[in-house]
C-alpha cells in the first residue's frame, strides 16, 4: 500500500477512534512523565472530555452514507454508528463512576493506568462495532479483552482482584481459542476473511458438506462469543469476576464489553449465517442457516435466564448478585437474537441502552455504599432510605427498571424483546413463557434489595457523601431510566430518523 | 372532561413532594395530601356531571411504535370510570384526613402520607385507562403501592411478610392477566378496549379463544380481588395500619379486579363459559369467606374475610349478566365498608387491641363511633332501608334472572352468615360488660369521626340512587348508548326481596340471641314482655340447637376450608418456591470457584450442542 492509497481514504470516518486513541496515548505520556504526587484524577476528567468529543464527532457524521476504508475491513454503517452510540455513552458513564473510585489500600501509584485502559477497551469495543473483516474484528476484540484483564486485576494488592484476573485471563484464552477456530472454518470456506465478500460465496454454496462444517463454525464462534455476552455455557467466570474486579470495572464489563459482544454476535450471525442457505435442495435452501439453528440459540437464551436468575436467588454479595442478573439480562438480548424479528434491531439496541442506563447507574449507588470498605454483602443497603431518601430512591428506580417494572426503560426494553419473540411466524412461545416465569423469579432477588432499603433498620446512621462523579451519574442514568419508561418513542423515532432501519449492514 | 388527565396528577404531585420535603413538613403533610386528594376528588366530582350531559370522551397519543404496531397512552372518560373516579378520590380523600389523627404521633408519619399519594395515583390512573396495557401499568403501579402500604410496620415480622405475600399472590394472578392481554392482542392486533370489543362482536376472535383470554384476565382479578383461591394474602394484609385497610382493602385496591371485568364486560358476555367460571368463582368466594368469618376473632380479620365474601357478590353478579348490580355493590361497598374499616380503626385506638373477646360494653364511651359502625353493619347486612340492603338484592335478582339457581341459593346462605357475624362482631365488642382494664377509653378527635360520618351518611344514602322503588337511575346511566352491557334493571321476582331480608334479619336475631343477650337480664324481660319470655324459654334449645348444627357445621366447613387453605393452596405455592430454590442450591454449587470448571463447561457446553445438531439436523441425517 503506497502512501497516495493511504491518503486517499477517506480517514474522517474514524474521527471518533482517533479521538480515543490520541486520548488515551496523551494520557499514558503524561502518566508516565508526571511527578508521584501529581493527583490523577485529572486524567480520568480528560479522559471523559475525551469520549464526550468522540461522541460529538460520532453525532457530525451520524448523516453519512455507509462507507467503508482500508479495502473493506472498517466499516462505518449505521449498525456500527447506533452501537457506537451506546459504547460511549456507557464509557463516559463508567468513567464518571471510575473517577470517584478510592479503594481502601488506594491506588495512587496506578491511577493513571486504571484510566486510560478503559479508553483502550473502549477502543477495541468500537472497532468491534465497525470492523468489516474477520481480522480488524478480532483484533477490536483482543484490544478489549487484554484491556479488561488488566483492569480486573487493576488492585494489586487486593486478593480478590488478582484471583479475579487471572480467571479471567483464563477463560479468555480458552473462549479466544474457541472463536478463533471457528473462524478458520469460516475462511477455509469462503477463501476470505471479509465479510462483506462472504455473503455472495456463501450464498451460492452448494455441498452440504460445506454447509455443515459452517454450522460447527457457528456453534463455535457463538460459544466463543457467549464469554463476552456472559451467557451460558460460558457464563461461569462472571460472578467471580464481577466480585474481585474494581466496581466500575464490575461496571464496564457489564455494560460496555456486553454491548460490543451483542454488536460483534450480531454483524457476525447476521452477514455471515443469514446469507446462507441451510440446505442444497428443496425447503431448505430457502430457509437461511441461521433460522435453522434457531432453536439451539433459543435453547442457549432459554438456559441462560434460568441460570442467571435462579442463581441470583442465592447470592448475599450484590455484586456477585449483579453478576447473575447481568447474565439473566444477556438471556434476555438473546431471546431477540433467536427471534430475529423485523424489529430485532430496534429491540436490542433499546434494551442495550436502557441496560447501560439502570446497571450503570446501579453499580454507581453499589460503589457509593460498598465504599473503602469491601464490604460487599446486601445488608450494607440496610436503611438506606432512612440514610439517604434520595440515594434510596434512585437505586429503586434502577432496581425497579432491571426488574421490568411498567413506568421505566427496562419495561419498555422487555416489553420489546417479548413481542418480538411472539410476532415471529412461527412464534417462540416457549421461550417467551421462560421469559416471563424467569423475570417473576427475579422479582425475589431485586426486591429483597427494595426491602432492605427500605424495610430494614439502618445498622448505622453515618452520613453519606457521594462525590461529585457519582452525582452526576445517577442523575443521569436515573432521568435516562425514567425518560425512556415513560416517553419510549423518543428513543424509537432517533432511532428511525437516523438509522433508516440498518438497511445498509449488508450493502 | 378534556383535562380529566390531570386528576391522577394531583396525588402524584402530593407523593412527589412529600418524598422530597416530608421530612421537614412532619406532620403538616397531611395537609398537603389532603389538600392535593381533595382537588382530586373536586375534579372528579365535576368530571361526573359533565358525564352526565355529555357523551364519553376519549383522547389518545401514541406513546411507542413497535415494528409497525403503534400503542396509544390516553384516558377514557365514560360511565364507569366517571364514577370510579369519585369513589376512588373521595374515600381516599376520607381516609388522608382519618389518617392524620390515627397516624399521629408516628414517626413516619409523612412517608406514609407520601405513599397514600402514590397508591392514589396509580388507582386513579387504572380507572380512566383507555387501553388493556395502560391498565396494566398501573395494575402494576397499585400492587407496588400497596406493597408499600400494607408493610408500612416493616419492623413486624408479620407486616412484612404480609406484604410480600401480598405482592407476591396478586403477581401470580397478574401473570394470567398478562398473558391473557397478549394472547388478546396477538388476536386483535391491538390493546384498546373498543377495538376489543369491535373484534369480538364481529366475530373475528373464535370462540374458544374468548373463552381462554376471559379467564385468563379473570385470574389477574382473582388476585387482585382475594377471590378463591388467591384470597389468602387480603386477611394476612391487615397486619398493615387500619386507615390502609380501609382505603385498600375496602374501596380501591380490592375493587381493581371487579372493576377490570367490569371494563371488559362485553368480552365476558361473549362466552357463556367465561362468565360461569366468574360467577362461580364469585359464589364461592362468597360464602367461603363468609363462613370462615364466622369464627375468627380479630376485628379486622372478620371485616377483611366479609370483604373477600362480598367482593365474591360482585363476581357472581358480573357472572350472572348483572353488570349494572356488581357495580352498584362496588359502590355501595365502598362505602360501608371504608366506614366499618374506620370505625374499628377508631376502636382499636381506643382500646389498643384487635381482639374481640377483649372488647364490650364499648357503646357508652363511644358515642359516635357505636352507632356509625351499627350503621355500616346494618348495611352490609341487607338490612330494608340501607344502602347494602338495595344492591345485594340487585345481585341476587341477578343471579335468579339468569338461571344459576345453585349459585343464588349459596348467595342467600352467604346473606344469612354476613348478617350473623357482623352482628355477632357488633355485640361482642359494643354489648355487654366493659372490662375492667379498659376504664381509660376515649372517643376518638374529630379529624377521625368526621370521615366515618361522610361515610356513614353515604352507607344509608348511597342505595337510593338504584332502587325498585324510587327509580333505577344509576343502572339506566351505567349502560346508556352501550348494549352489550344489558339491561339497566333486572325485574325480579317480589319474594327474593322478602326472602333476602328474612335472612338477614334472621342472622341478626341469632345473633342478637348468642352475644347480645348477655346484657339483658332475664327479669326485665319476663317482667315486661311475656310473649318474648316464651321464646326466650327456649333460648336454650335455640342455643343448643344452634350449637349442636349450625355452629359445628360450620365450623367444620370453616376448618375444612382452613386446612385447605393452608395446606393445599399453600403447599403449592411452597412447592413452587421449594423447586425454584432447589434448582438455585445447585446452581450455586456447580459454581464452586474451581476455574477448570468453568473452563470444561464451556466445553462440554459446545460439545453437547455439537453432539446433538450431528444427530438431529447436521451430518448424520
Amino acid at each position: 500500500m503506497d502512501l497516495e492509497t493511504l491518503l486517499s481514504y477517506d480517514w474522517g470516518v474514524m474521527a471518533p477512534e482517533f479521538i480515543i486513541l490520541g486520548v488515551a496515548t496523551i494520557l499514558s505520556i503524561v502518566d508516565l512523565f508526571a511527578p508521584k504526587h501529581f493527583n490523577r484524577r485529572i486524567l480520568g476528567w480528560i479522559g471523559l472530555a475525551g469520549i464526550l468529543a468522540a461522541l460529538a464527532s460520532l453525532f457530525n457524521l451520524a448523516g453519512l452514507e455507509a462507507t467503508s476504508i482500508l479495502y473493506e475491513t472498517f466499516r462505518l454503517d449505521s449498525f456500527a454508528k447506533a452501537f457506537k452510540i451506546l459504547l460511549l455513552i456507557g464509557s463516559a458513564l463508567v468513567m464518571l463512576i471510575a473517577i470517584s473510585y478510592e479503594p481502601k489500600e488506594g491506588m495512587q501509584e496506578y491511577k493513571g493506568e486504571f484510566y486510560y485502559l478503559f479508553l483502550t477497551g473502549l477502543l477495541g469495543a468500537m472497532m468491534m462495532s465497525s470492523s468489516g473483516d474477520l481480522i480488524t474484528l478480532f483484533v477490536g476484540l483482543e484490544l478489549l479483552t487484554i484491556s479488561s484483564w488488566i483492569l480486573a486485576g487493576i488492585r494489586k494488592k487486593h486478593l480478590p482482584s488478582n484471583e479475579s484476573a487471572m480467571k479471567y485471563v483464563v477463560n479468555g484464552g480458552i473462549s479466544t481459542a474457541i472463536t478463533l477456530f471457528g473462524m478458520s472454518y469460516v475462511y477455509g470456506i469462503t477463501g476470505t476473511t471479509n465479510l462483506m465478500e462472504m455473503g455472495p460465496t456463501l450464498a451460492q454454496l452448494a455441498n452440504s458438506q460445506y454447509l455443515y462444517i459452517l454450522a460447527l463454525s457457528f456453534f463455535m464462534i457463538f460459544i466463543g462469543l457467549s464469554f463476552k455476552l456472559a451467557t451460558a455455557p460460558f457464563h461461569m467466570w462472571a460472578p467471580d469476576v464481577y466480585q474481585g474486579a474494581a466496581t466500575p470495572v464490575t461496571a464496564f464489563l457489564s455494560v460496555v464489553s456486553k454491548t460490543a459482544g451483542f454488536a460483534l454476535l450480531v454483524r457476525i450471525i447476521i452477514v455471515v449465517y443469514l446469507s446462507t442457505p441451510a440446505g442444497t435442495s428443496g425447503l431448505s435452501a430457502m430457509t437461511p442457516l441461521l433460522v435453522s439453528l434457531q432453536d439451539y440459540i433459543a435453547f442457549l437464551a432459554g438456559a441462560t435466564m434460568i441460570i442467571g436468575n435462579v442463581v441470583a436467588l442465592r447470592q448475599r454479595n450484590i455484586k456477585r448478585l449483579f453478576a447473575y442478573s447481568s447474565i439473566a439480562h444477556a438471556g434476555y438480548l438473546l431471546v431477540a437474537v433467536t427471534a430475529l424479528s423485523a424489529f430485532m434491531f430496534d429491540a436490542l439496541w433499546f434494551y442495550l441502552g436502557a441496560y447501560l442506563f439502570m446497571n450503570v447507574g446501579a453499580f454507581a449507588v453499589i460503589q457509593i455504599m460498598t465504599g473503602s470498605s469491601d464490604r460487599e454483602d446486601i445488608g450494607e443497603f440496610a436503611g438506606l432510605y432512612k440514610r439517604s431518601p434520595i440515594l434510596a430512591v434512585s437505586m429503586a428506580v434502577f432496581i425497579l427498571s432491571l426488574a421490568g417494572i411498567p413506568g421505566t426503560a427496562g419495561f419498555i426494553g422487555k416489553l420489546n424483546i417479548f413481542m418480538g419473540a411472539l410476532i415471529t411466524e412461527p412464534a417462540h412461545y416457549v421461550l417467551a413463557a421462560v421469559m416471563i416465569a424467569t423475570t417473576v423469579v427475579s422479582y425475589f432477588y431485586y426486591f429483597g434489595i427494595l426491602t432492605q432499603m427500605f424495610f430494614r433498620p439502618a445498622a448505622s446512621m453515618e452520613k453519606i457523601n457521594i462525590p461529585i462523579g457519582l452525582v452526576i451519574a445517577i442523575i443521569i442514568s436515573v432521568a435516562a431510566t425514567i425518560l425512556f419508561g415513560i416517553l419510549p418513542n423518543i428513543g424509537f423515532d432517533f432511532l428511525h430518523t437516523n438509522f433508516n432501519g440498518f438497511v445498509d449492514l449488508l450493502q | 372532561m378534556e383535562n380529566a388527565w390531570i386528576i391522577p396528577l394531583f396525588p402524584l404531585l402530593s407523593f412527589l413532594f412529600l418524598l422530597l420535603f416530608g421530612k421537614r413538613l412532619k406532620e403538616t403533610s397531611a395537609y398537603i395530601g389532603m389538600l392535593f386528594t381533595l382537588l382530586s376528588f373536586i375534579y372528579s366530582l365535576v368530571v361526573l356531571f359533565d358525564r352526565f350531559s355529555n357523551p364519553t370522551y376519549k383522547a389518545e397519543a401514541t406513546w411507542l411504535t413497535i415494528g409497525d404496531v403503534q400503542l396509544t397512552a390516553g384516558f377514557e372518560i365514560n360511565q364507569l370510570n366517571a364514577l370510579m373516579l369519585v369513589i376512588v378520590s373521595l374515600v381516599s380523600f376520607l381516609v388522608h384526613t382519618y389518617s392524620k389523627g390515627y397516624m399521629h404521633g408516628d414517626d413516619r408519619f409523612h412517608v406514609f402520607y407520601a405513599y397514600l399519594g402514590l397508591f392514589t395515583f396509580a388507582m386513579l390512573g387504572l380507572v380512566i385507562s383507555p387501553n388493556l396495557l395502560q391498565t396494566y401499568i398501573f395494575w402494576e403501579l397499585v400492587g407496588a403501592g400497596s406493597f408499600l402500604l400494607i408493610g408500612f410496620y416493616f419492623y413486624k415480622e408479620e407486616a412484612k411478610a404480609a406484604a410480600k405475600k401480598a405482592f407476591i399472590m396478586t403477581r401470580i394472578g397478574d401473570v394470567g392477566l398478562l398473558i391473557g392481554m397478549i394472547l388478546l392482542f396477538w388476536q386483535v392486533g391491538s390493546f384498546e378496549y373498543d377495538e376489543i370489543f369491535q373484534a369480538v362482536e364481529a366475530g373475528s376472535v373464535s370462540a374458544g379463544m374468548v373463552t381462554l383470554t376471559a379467564i385468563l384476565i379473570f385470574v389477574g382479578a382473582v388476585g387482585k380481588s382475594g377471590q378463591f383461591p388467591l384470597h389468602t394474602w387480603l386477611p394476612d394484609a391487615m397486619e398493615g395500619p387500619t386507615p390502609v385497610s380501609a382505603l385498600i382493602h375496602a374501596a380501591t385496591m380490592v375493587a381493581a379486579g371487579v372493576y377490570l371485568v367490569a371494563a371488559l364486560f362485553p368480552l365476558f358476555t361473549a362466552s357463556e363459559t367465561a362468565l360461569m367460571v366468574v360467577a362461580i368463582i364469585g359464589a364461592v368466594t362468597a360464602i367461603f369467606a363468609a363462613s370462615i368469618g364466622l369464627v375468627q376473632k380479630d376485628i379486622k380479620r372478620v371485616l377483611a374475610y366479609s370483604t373477600v365474601s362480598q367482593l365474591g357478590y360482585m363476581m357472581l353478579a358480573l357472572g350472572s349478566a348483572g353488570y349494572v348490580a356488581g357495580v352498584f355493590h362496588l359502590m355501595t361497598h365502598a362505602f360501608f365498608k371504608a366506614l366499618l374499616f374506620l370505625a374499628a380503626g377508631s376502636v382499636i385506638h381506643a382500646v389498643h387491641t384487635q381482639n374481640i373477646e377483649e372488647m364490650g360494653g364499648l357503646w357508652k364511651k363511644l358515642r359516635i363511633t357505636g352507632p356509625l359502625f351499627l350503621i355500616g353493619t346494618l348495611a352490609i347486612s341487607g338490612v330494608p332501608l340501607f344502602s347494602g340492603f338495595f344492591s345485594k338484592d340487585e345481585i341476587l335478582i341477578a343471579a335468579w334472572a339468569h338461571g344459576n339457581t345453585v349459585l343464588f341459593w349459596l348467595a342467600v346462605i352467604a346473606a344469612f352468615f354476613t348478617a350473623f357475624y357482623m352482628f355477632r362482631l357488633f355485640f361482642m365488642v359494643f354489648s355487654g360488660n366493659a372490662r375492667s382494664e379498659m376504664k381509660n377509653v376515649h372517643e376518638s378527635p374529630s379529624v377521625m369521626t368526621f370521615p366515618m360520618i361522610v361515610l356513614g351518611i353515604l352507607a344509608v344514602v348511597a342505595g337510593y340512587v338504584n332502587t325498585p322503588w324510587f327509580g333505577t337511575f344509576l343502572g339506566d346511566w351505567l349502560v346508556d348508548g352501550n348494549e352489550a352491557l344489558g339491561h339497566g334493571h333486572i325485574e325480579g321476582p317480589a319474594w327474593i326481596m322478602i326472602v333476602a331480608t328474612v335472612v338477614s334479619l334472621l342472622g341478626i336475631f341469632l345473633a342478637w340471641m348468642m352475644y347480645g343477650k348477655r346484657s339483658i337480664s332475664r327479669d326485665w324481660l319476663s317482667s315486661r314482655m311475656p310473649i318474648v319470655y316464651g321464646i326466650l324459654y327456649n333460648k336454650y334449645y335455640i342455643d343448643e340447637f344452634y350449637q349442636l348444627s349450625v355452629v359445628n357445621a360450620t365450623k367444620f366447613f370453616s376448618y375444612l376450608f382452613h386446612y385447605i387453605e393452608k395446606f393445599l393452596v399453600e403447599g403449592i405455592v411452597k412447592g413452587i418456591t421449594g423447586v425454584v430454590q432447589g434448582l438455585g442450591r445447585i446452581g450455586s454449587k456447580i459454581q464452586s470457584g474451581q476455574i477448570q470448571g468453568y473452563g470444561a463447561m464451556a466445553f462440554v457446553g459446545l460439545a453437547l450442542l455439537l453432539v446433538i445438531f450431528a444427530i438431529t439436523g447436521g451430518y448424520l441425517k
